[in-house]
């Protein structure tokens, strides 16, 4: 008998399942000896099965030892308490709910209850995503730092809202009604998205590290598309966005790590078993008369996967998938991809239009996006001195030397070979 | 082919193990181990463990002084068979996560009859 191959992300993925199963049976309020029992669990399987081998079901072996640690915490916890009042009535005996009955649940069930209590609308978005990356991902304070681009004591900051949040809902909390799930799925959607596109736009060197982000947003999404309780056109049509971005994932970069602008993408290293995958998920999210952000977002997606070149893209059903996306979800980022689109279809005077008496919100305005599309419309419009000062403006908020350099040779050749080329809008 | 004892010992002010590794780590660690291990197979006897309870024996009443447990100094041990002392801490040197920071292993020769 061979011992059972450990999939790739083995241990992340097993301290995500055992959180949400453990954390279920204790309570959410214990979230944080629950993660420690848990991190027991999976450190005596790393000493033990190197020294033997991992046993039949390394699964149950590691639900019954963090089982086991957390029976043992309560029961500590308990006899503390009573030796303090005097026999109040503790904590109730989770040894009750033994593993056998708690294997045969459905994992997936319990991953979702996770994801839907850490979206509980009194803790700040910010919060819910680096708890979700923490309890349902698996990454560590430092590793959750490294992909987010911020501190470690910003991490444990966001964590320490949302565990102090988490500690203070009433019990019931825990057991979400099926109300109160359909209503919070709207904001699951969104945390999922989020954790798509922090993976999707980081500029992180690492391609692996950016679209390891991107395949947990993708598998958390699918569990949702596939339970009764989230699986509506909204989320079918998100999980279509994140196949169809994946899929050019590899071709936006060149063999060293620079950044390469859509037309200068290779279209064969487009992966097309992934946008298979996208387009059948985008045909799913038809069903019903819901067109949500997600359906316009992923409309995009799905025309730029489908062009057989930069040069016969449907510029046209973009520009109306942006115009959809702005009326569902108003940005002024979102105008000024339309504006990108406008100019590929119709010139950059009528993309020029499209931003005209526009006053950008100041994140948007002092970002390199705003002023590198500028500069690339007024250039082509044959505005040399604007377009100059909006090109000095783009690259010095550049955030990355990789985006200083596509800048730079973006506005350059413009300059040189008078070519109309638009960058990916979106 | 003789046989070496390999302790897994702190060092003085080492102290502590340093951060507890995260999942993605242990996977990393597990996979590193299991090459070790694959590689240096037909040297690693014993593969041994860590250290648990222990109780003293003797023929008379303990002594009353201090006594370290030999547990508080090992945390672990093995056995390798090699062919001399430098080919087996070359095998204790490779193995991932026992030398590190804070603890260093001590090979010791066992003399056979």
């Amino acid at each position: 008998m061979s011992p059972p191959e450990l999939g790739e992300h083995f241990f992340r993925h097993e301290y995500g399942r055992l959180v949400a199963m453990l954390s279920r049976r204790v309570g959410m309020r214990h979230l944080e000896m629950v993660e420690d029992a848990v991190q027991c669990a999976l450190l005596a399987a790393l000493e033990t099965w190197t020294r033997s081998h991992p046993p039949e079901n390394p699964s149950a072996w590691l639900f019954r030892v963090a089982h086991n640690h957390v029976v043992g915490e309560l029961r500590q916890r308990a006899r503390r308490d009573r030796l303090v009042k005097e026999r109040g009535p503790g904590e109730p005996d989770p040894a009750a709910n033994g593993p056998t009955a708690a294997l045969a649940g459905d994992v997936r069930d319990d991953l979702l209850r996770m994801l839907f209590v850490c979206c509980d609308e009194s803790i700040p978005v910010e919060s819910q995503l680096v708890i979700a990356l923490k309890t349902l991902c698996g990454f560590d304070v430092r590793e959750i730092a490294e992909r987010l681009f911020t501190t470690e004591a910003n991490v444990y900051k966001r964590l320490g809202r949302a565990r102090g949040r988490l500690r203070e809902l009433p019990l019931e909390a825990d057991d979400l009604s099926v109300e109160q799930l359909s209503s919070r799925l709207p904001a699951v959607q969104s945390i999922l998205y989020l954790l798509f596109t922090e993976g999707y736009l980081s500029s992180h060197a690492e391609e692996a590290i950016r679209r390891e982000l991107c395949d947990e947003a993708k598998r958390l999404t699918l569990v949702l598309a596939e339970h009764p309780v989230g699986g509506a056109p909204e989320t079918f049509a998100l999980l279509a966005l994140m196949h169809l971005h994946a899929a050019r994932m590899t071709a936006r970069q060149d063999g060293s790590g620079g950044l390469l602008l859509l037309e200068e993408q290779d279209r064969a290293l487009w992966d097309q078993r992934e946008i298979q995958v996208g387009l059948e998920w985008l045909a799913k999210s038809a069903r019903g008369d819901v067109f949500s952000r997600y359906h316009a977002e992923a409309g995009i997606a799905a025309e730029h996967c489908l062009a057989p070149s930069f040069g016969e893209t449907r510029w046209d059903r973009i520009v109306e998938c942006y115009t959809l996306l702005e009326r569902l979800a108003p940005s002024a980022l979102h105008t000024l991809n339309r504006a990108v689109a406008v100019a590929e279809w119709r010139g950059p005077a009528e993309g020029l239009a499209v931003l005209e008496g526009l006053e950008p919100p100041s994140w948007l305005a002092g970002s390199y996006l705003w002023a590198a599309v500028l500069a690339d419309l007024h250039r082509r419009c044959g505005h040399d001195d604007v377009a100059r000062r909006y090109r000095d403006a783009a690259l010095g908020s550049a955030p990355s030397a990789a985006v200083r350099d596509v800048l730079k040779r973006r506005l350059q050749t413009r300059r040189d070979s008078g070519k109309h080329q638009a960058s990916d809008a979106g | 082919m003789p046989k070496y004892l390999c302790l897994q010992r702190g060092l003085p002010g080492g102290g502590k193990d340093g951060e507890k590794p995260s999942p993605a780590q242990m996977q990393a660690m597990y996979a590193k181990f299991n090459e070790w291990r694959e590689k240096f197979q037909k040297h690693l006897t014993d593969i041994g463990g860590g250290l648990g309870a222990s109780r003293l024996v003797t023929t008379q009443p303990a002594p009353d002084g201090p006594l370290v447990e030999v547990k508080e100094l090992v945390g672990g041990y093995m056995v390798v068979t090699a062919a001399n002392m430098d080919e087996a801490i070359e095998v204790a040197r490779q193995c991932p996560g026992l030398v590190r920071p804070g603890s260093g292993v001590e090979v010791i020769e066992i003399h056979a009859p």
